[in-house]
């Protein structure tokens, strides 16, 4: 058997693309990275494989806890990582959720093809910069008043529809609809909704930005076809989360585990993998007030793609939707924790259990945290828009500047392999302070625009540098080992035009 | 007192030292403050003042940073030249509660965010958190999320 060991930590290959770091001590469960030889590589250079291990601890994770391909060292719960969990008898972990709650991508189809857009670049990424809110104190497309905060928490895009900013069909495009049915935003605490009142519609800074993309490659004809991808064909892609409200949710509900469940607390390795017990009252609430943060960064998604729309309507003089064929094409979620059921191996008293002590194996009721993952299901779920059940559900994975996006569909074995989840990036190779170091804003910002002809607009030359394209893994690298691990296949590559960013 | 960042994959960290607790935070916050803007305005912005109570040193470190970060948003200013006063349990006497009380009394010089080019920090985290006195005065490490 092929292993491998980084600092102590021993993993064995069980097939390709597929290592588990064996069941020892006090892990509940085995644990799995899903990564080629040289992805595991830079997967071991930080802590991302112990961070794996810690997780394992979490009261009822269900076998195994996984790492995706573009996995990496986080706090707590590694970026990458899927964790399901036992929604009866184990925890929900807002760590292993992450700060940003339903930080996510959506992707906006047009009618127009690159040669509408040549020539016209700098003048589409001024407009957009100009337009959008972004960085810190950039406000939002709206004003949050107490009406549209509360819609938005409960309601989630079908409020922001209502209120004229979007279209029916981006209700049925959207991962659930763009509502939570199980949100309460009566358990969002007022410091989580003043922070939110000032960022309704904003792209905030760090890894997010707003990126007109040229669909460069289709690999599956017939799912692009249905999903409405052609080449030369552009697209608007948008990363963003919920903001400083769901920053805010995720620490007041950590610093309230650490209160009312310290013996828990206190049995994982991790302060940082707080966890609230299954069935408490606590656990609801997280589990009602995340849904409502999930409802706000849908919004948030929804009024910047409202604000794209208007932009793209004065830039080429033309009706957003009736002439420049604006709609959504999917969003979806890559921090975020749902109540899922899937299929597990239970033991004698029919809980879920390691496959060694198992009886049988039936469905069961999981919170399926995915921290930096991005959900995959394939063609058939009912959870898929019914556009797109026959193909499978549209997953999106940005990449850097430089090196262009994809878009994949849940694949046929995301189910059995990873609780139907897959990667959600390229992965940072290398940090901020490093990146720093090594890169210039301006110089990067020339770079793109002289050798591959991407337009780079952005509040500060320090985030330039810290988002250049060399700071990541190779997102080719991660999306071919999901497609050949069956979990997400290819259906089309984009590669940038425009980057808007905070 | 004195800080450093320091490298973290996806996040930054911040390595603070200090002779007394209260300097400490004090340099945590200064930390959080450089992680956040390359460089800040030598005047202009209202100071403003704030305090914080909680059951041990690091979770009253982590309410502090947490709201430092809830005053920026709200009052759209990035808090610099922090001042801290922390007031340990001895030094209040017995309380009412079963649990200690530690308190923050702090004020911060907030530089309005259109005159910075400051990026954000989305939260401190518990991650690889140390609050601890050494030998030579008080040692913390405090990574956030970017």
């Amino acid at each position: 058997m092929t292993t491998r060991e980084f600092d102590g930590i021993r993993l064995e290959k069980l097939r390709e693309h597929v290592w588990e770091i064996p069941r020892e001590g006090d892990m509940n469960v085995p644990a799995r990275v899903l990564a080629s030889e040289a992805l595991l590589e830079e997967i071991g250079e930080d802590d991302t494989l112990r961070q794996l291990k810690n997780a394992t601890h979490l009261p009822g994770m269900v076998e195994p806890a996984l790492c995706m391909p573009d996995g990496h060292q986080g706090y707590g719960f590694p970026v990458g990582g899927v964790g399901a969990i036992d929604a009866r008898t184990g925890c929900i972990s807002p760590g292993a959720i992450g700060y940003d709650i339903n930080c996510g991508v959506r992707m906006v189809r047009t009618s127009l093809t690159y040669d509408d857009v040549r020539g016209r670049e700098a003048e589409l990424v001024d407009a957009l910069f100009e337009a959008i809110p972004s960085g810190l104190g950039g406000g939002g497309v709206i004003d949050g008043d107490s009406d549209a905060i509360e819609g938005a928490l409960s309601r989630g895009v079908e409020w922001a529809v209502s209120e004229g900013y979007g279209i029916e069909s981006d209700l049925a495009h959207c991962e659930d609809e763009g509502r939570r049915p199980d949100a309460k935003p009566e358990y969002v605490s007022q410091k989580a909704t003043d922070r939110g009142r000032n960022q309704m519609g904003s792209l905030g800074s760090g890894n997010h930005f707003l990126e007109v993309q040229r669909v460069t490659d289709v690999f599956r004809e017939e799912v692009a076809e249905a999903y409405g991808l052609s080449e030369g064909q552009i697209v608007v892609l948008i990363h963003c989360g919920s903001r400083g409200l769901g920053h805010q949710t995720c620490n007041d509900y950590l610093r309230r585990i650490e209160r009312e469940h310290a013996d828990l607390l206190e049995s994982l390795p991790d302060k940082e993998l707080a966890a609230a017990p299954a069935g408490s009252e606590l656990a609801e609430e997280y589990y009602g007030a995340m849904g409502a943060c999930i409802n706000f960064a849908w919004v948030n998604r929804q009024l910047i793609t409202h604000r794209t729309r208007e932009v793209f309507g004065d830039v080429f003089d033309a009706d957003p939707i009736d002439d420049l064929g604006m709609e959504l094409l999917y969003d979806v979620a890559h921090n975020i924790g749902k109540k899922e059921t899937h299929e597990v191996p239970v033991g004698p008293d029919g809980r879920p259990t390691v496959a060694e002590d198992a009886v049988d194996r039936a469905d069961r009721e999981l919170y399926v945290h995915r921290k930096g993952a991005t959900r995959a299901f394939p063609a058939g779920r009912e959870e898929v828009p019914e556009a797109y059940r026959s193909v499978g559900q549209p997953v999106i994975i940005p990449g850097s500047m430089g090196a262009g996006s994809y878009v994949l569909r849940g694949g046929a074995e995301s189910m059995s392999v990873s609780f139907g989840s897959t990667a959600h990036g390229a992965g940072r190779l290398m940090s901020r302070t490093q990146a720093k170091q090594e890169f210039w804003g301006g110089d990067v910002q020339d770079d793109l625009e002289r050798e591959q002809a991407i337009y780079v607009k952005a509040q500060s030359g320090a985030t330039v540098a810290e988002e250049a394209p060399g700071v990541y893994k190779d997102v080719d690298e991660v999306v071919r080992v999901s497609d050949e691990l069956g979990i997400g296949d290819t259906v089309a590559r984009t590669f940038p035009v425009c980057n808007i960013k905070g | 007192m004195s800080y450093e960042l320091r490298d973290h994959t996806a996040d930054v960290a911040v390595e603070a030292t200090a002779p007394s607790l209260s300097a400490l935070f004090a340099a945590v916050a200064d930390g959080l403050t450089a992680a956040s803007c390359e460089s800040v305005p030598a005047e202009g912005g209202e100071r403003f003042t704030l305090r914080e109570a909680a059951e041990s040193r690091e979770a009253l470190l982590f309410d502090y940073l947490d709201r430092l970060i809830y005053e920026r948003d709200v009052r759209l200013v990035l808090p610099a030249d922090h001042e801290c006063r922390v007031i340990e349990p001895d030094s209040i006497g017995p309380d009412d509660e079963d649990e200690p009380t530690y308190i923050v009394e702090a004020g911060a010089r907030g530089v309005p965010l259109d005159a910075v080019a400051a990026r954000e920090i989305k939260a401190v985290t518990y991650s690889e958190m140390t609050l601890e006195r050494r030998d030579d005065g008080w040692y913390a490490y405090v990574v956030f999320d970017v």
